[in-house]
């Protein structure tokens, strides 16, 4: 802040300043326990995790442990494993994400013209986003998917599907963990969508209904292009989510069977945690992370575009 | 308006006599239990039992009934030997990880830990924990007489040993038996299966499920210690050498015809479900009368013998795993066993030594299982001697017919130290084996697509 024209002296302007720097001080010192809080509790360990990714570090053969430089990263591009579990990761994360956004979108719109009921039906959808990931997983395992005694395997029987092994047959069970986190978070985007539409314009609509616009031109000429932020916003975060996710899957498949539903953040925890190869396992990381950031990234930049 | 107000001050007066109760009732009752205990037969023991007193040492267990019973008569090793000593119980899950991740940063939180036999080549690669023989050969911490070494399992005490020294000390095992209803055995004439085609064919003899019977199950869940704990004496049985000349090989003939015995099994005969089963489901499915038979540990004929659950008490019996093409029957070398983590200072290593020593002695283990008081009896006592204990025996017999003699044949005689793989790299060889089975078990991959593609992964593993 600086002293406005050249009616206030110069000794003014040094005072505005010791004054602005003053509290900029102030603010900073506000300011550093939190940000060395963060700095502790996120950046040092990531900047831990690259380094380790250029180390060998295997419990099992203490003996080998060293500073190999790249050739994690090298065994990494070479590794089929790696490779098809980023496409299980992509297409697990593409599916999720596009029918969440979809269901999402024609449930707020169906729950935008109902007159009643409107409170009880959000409060209900909501509640799969407040169940812990690894709660539902169990769930959906033990209760729904379990052939011959879940639920949903009761229904297959009864429709004349016959009874299915849910998440025995790698794509029937791909398809169950994709089902699964579709349905814990589309009232995700149920709720934000239904939030900006409820803040749409109502008088554009009704210039549109004076110039018989059909109920689809309605959707495709104002609805869509008035919801555009919110959907790119809600895309951005089930994304970034869907990319990381791991607690579910977990849960429910372990990445099985074989490795049929094993995302990217899970091949890296098994390399890391269960065949204690820690510098591998970071390398595995570091590309999840790489991975995130560039998707996310392209996805911003296609907000800011237009 | 409320009738009751509580004040603040009666709030905590409250709340405190109320945490002082039900935090001292069972402290005031175990030390009652830890005086009436007779202590003379630990006594009767050359060595100074109080020479570590006042030390506090951390175990970690699972939450398992033969875990439970040793912390319920803990309080009698307290007044023996002054030492404190706090259980944590981490599920079997979780066990491994969290004690590899306190030996690798030598904390030294659990002084000893339920230990899987399988990771004692890891942790003797690191050097994580103690070589034990010289804490059973020193005079003032061990009496070899009242102790008496020898008695405990051979094939576990093998189990837990690396290159001839010993790490752990065996508390509790278990051996993998076929288990059948005797009932549905004799309706048709079956007798149980000698060998693995007898076995494929009583299963599918007796697969109805349209009667809601399947034949048999084995575990179909990936895991070191769930598909790739059943595996192992299959290909050990069809004659399969996990080192071949000195290399490590999963893959090959007898390794393809073990993986495919098993899938054809778990395909015609088992349940479909069975393929995401590990053996609490398998075990719940048998006693509501849902299998036919399955293979697997002797310990879970307490499950199938439990009177709250179980419908098929009285109508089940076991027999040893059936012969394979190779002649030979394999069963697992499976025990928790406790070792010493080397990060401890020297006097609470003794301490932990004199921990140990006290619950894999015959006199604790007698009194953790047909001596306990509570309901729940354990099946793996670690001594010989006690196996044949007439009371012993009688209270193991009641679990069904040939209980005991299956269970002691397998011991004595279907053991096998190279059950799987003892090497550091262990973990991820598990694991690695855990995922192609279960590939070829839901069809992902052929039998010998799996197996070539495991052996691909773990020649890098093996590399220095």
């Amino acid at each position: 802040m600086t002293a406005p024209g050249a009616s206030a002296g110069e000794a003014s302007g040094d005072l505005g300043r010791v004054l602005a720097q003053r509290e900029r001080k102030f603010a900073m010192s506000l300011l550093a326990p939190a940000f060395l809080a963060l700095l502790a509790t996120t950046t040092f360990p990531l900047m831990f995790l690259i380094w380790t990714s250029t180390y060998r570090m295997d419990l099992a053969m203490p003996f080998a442990d060293g500073f190999i430089g790249l050739e994690n990263y090298r065994i990494l591009l070479a590794d089929e494993r790696f490779w098809s579990s980023l496409l299980v990761s992509l297409i697990y994360t593409g599916s999720t994400v596009t029918l969440q956004v979809t269901l999402g979108l024609a449930l707020a719109l169906l729950v935008m013209d109902m007159k009643r009921g409107q409170g009880w039906f959000r409060l209900i959808a909501i509640l799969p986003v407040v169940l812990s990931p690894a709660v539902v997983g169990m769930i959906w395992r033990t209760f729904m998917l379990a052939p011959e005694f879940g639920v949903v395997d009761y229904l297959a029987i009864n429709a004349g599907l016959g009874s299915k092994n849910w998440l025995g047959d790698p794509l029937l069970a791909m398809i169950s963990v994709i089902v699964i986190h579709t349905w814990q978070w589309t009232p995700f985007a149920f709720m934000v969508l239904l939030a900006s539409l409820a803040s749409l314009p109502e008088d554009i609509y009704e210039a549109a209904r004076l110039d018989r616009a059909t109920a689809w031109q309605r959707f495709r000429r104002i609805t869509l292009p008035l919801l555009r932020p919110a959907i790119v916003m809600v895309v951005i975060m089930r994304t970034m989510v869907a990319l990381t996710a791991f607690a579910a899957i977990f849960t429910v498949t372990a990445g099985g069977p074989g490795t049929a539903t094993e995302i990217l953040n899970l091949y890296a925890y098994r390399k890391s945690f269960t065949e204690l190869s820690i510098g591998y396992g970071s390398a595995l990381a570091v590309a999840l992370l790489i991975v995130t950031i560039v998707i996310s990234g392209l996805l911003f930049a296609l907000r800011r575009a237009k | 308006m409320s009738l009751f107000k509580p004040t603040r001050r009666a709030f905590l007066k409250a709340g405190t006599a109320a945490t002082a109760l039900v935090g001292l009732a069972p402290a005031v009752l175990r030390q009652a239990a830890a005086q009436e205990a007779d202590l003379s037969p630990y006594k009767s023991a050359k060595i100074d039992w109080q020479q570590t007193s006042g030390e506090t040492i951390t175990v970690a267990v699972i939450p398992a009934s033969y875990f439970d019973n040793l912390i319920a008569i803990a309080p009698q090793f307290k007044t023996l030997t002054g030492i404190d000593v706090r259980f944590e119980k981490i599920p079997p899950a979780q066990i491994r990880q969290k004690s590899v991740i306190d030996l690798t940063s030598k904390t030294g939180i659990y002084a000893t830990h339920a230990a899987d036999p399988m990771y004692y080549s890891l942790y003797a690669a690191n050097k994580w924990v103690e070589p034990l023989d010289s804490y059973v050969s020193n005079k003032s911490l061990t009496d070899a007489d009242w102790f008496k070494f020898d008695d405990i399992i051979p094939a576990w005490r093998n189990a837990d040993s690396i290159d001839g020294k010993l790490y752990g000390v065996p508390y509790d095992g278990e051996v993998t038996i076929q288990v059948y209803r005797k009932d549905l055995y004799d309706a048709k004439g079956l007798k149980p299966a000698d060998d693995l085609t007898t076995f494929v064919s009583n299963a599918a003899a007796l697969n109805t499920p349209n009667d809601r019977v399947w034949g048999t199950a084995l575990r179909g869940v990936a895991g070191a210690g769930q598909n790739m704990y059943i595996y192992p004496s299959i290909f050990r049985e069809f004659g399969g050498q996990w080192f071949k000349g000195g290399k490590l090989t999963v893959n090959g003939p007898e390794a393809e015809a073990a993986l495919a015995w098993y899938v054809e099994l778990m395909h015609k005969s088992a349940p479909t479900a069975a393929a995401n089963w590990n053996w609490p489901d398998i075990a719940d499915a048998f006693s509501q009368g849902t299998l036919a038979s399955y293979i697997d540990a002797h310990s879970s004929a307490s499950v199938v013998n439990n009177p709250e659950k179980s419908k098929v008490i009285g109508k089940v019996a076991y027999a040893r795993w059936p012969k394979g093409p190779s002649g030979k029957r394999v069963t697992s070398i499976w025990n928790w066993g406790f070792p010493i983590n080397a990060a401890l200072p020297e006097k609470k290593k003794k301490a932990t030594w004199l921990f140990i020593q006290w619950a894999a002695s015959a006199e604790t283990q007698a009194r953790t299982a047909h001596r306990f008081a509570g309901p729940t009896k354990r099946s793996g006592v670690n001594r010989t001697s006690i196996w044949r204990d007439p009371d012993y025996v009688k209270l193991m017999n009641g679990f069904g017919h040939n209980f005991v003699e299956a269970t002691m044949e397998s011991l004595q005689s279907d053991t096998d130290v190279d059950w799987r793989p003892r090497v550091p790299q262990w973990p991820a060889i598990g694991d690695t084996m855990a995922t192609a089975i279960q590939s070829a078990l839901s069809g992902q991959a052929t039998v010998k697509a799996a197996l070539d593609d495991a052996q691909r992964r773990v020649e890098p593993m093996m590399r220095g």
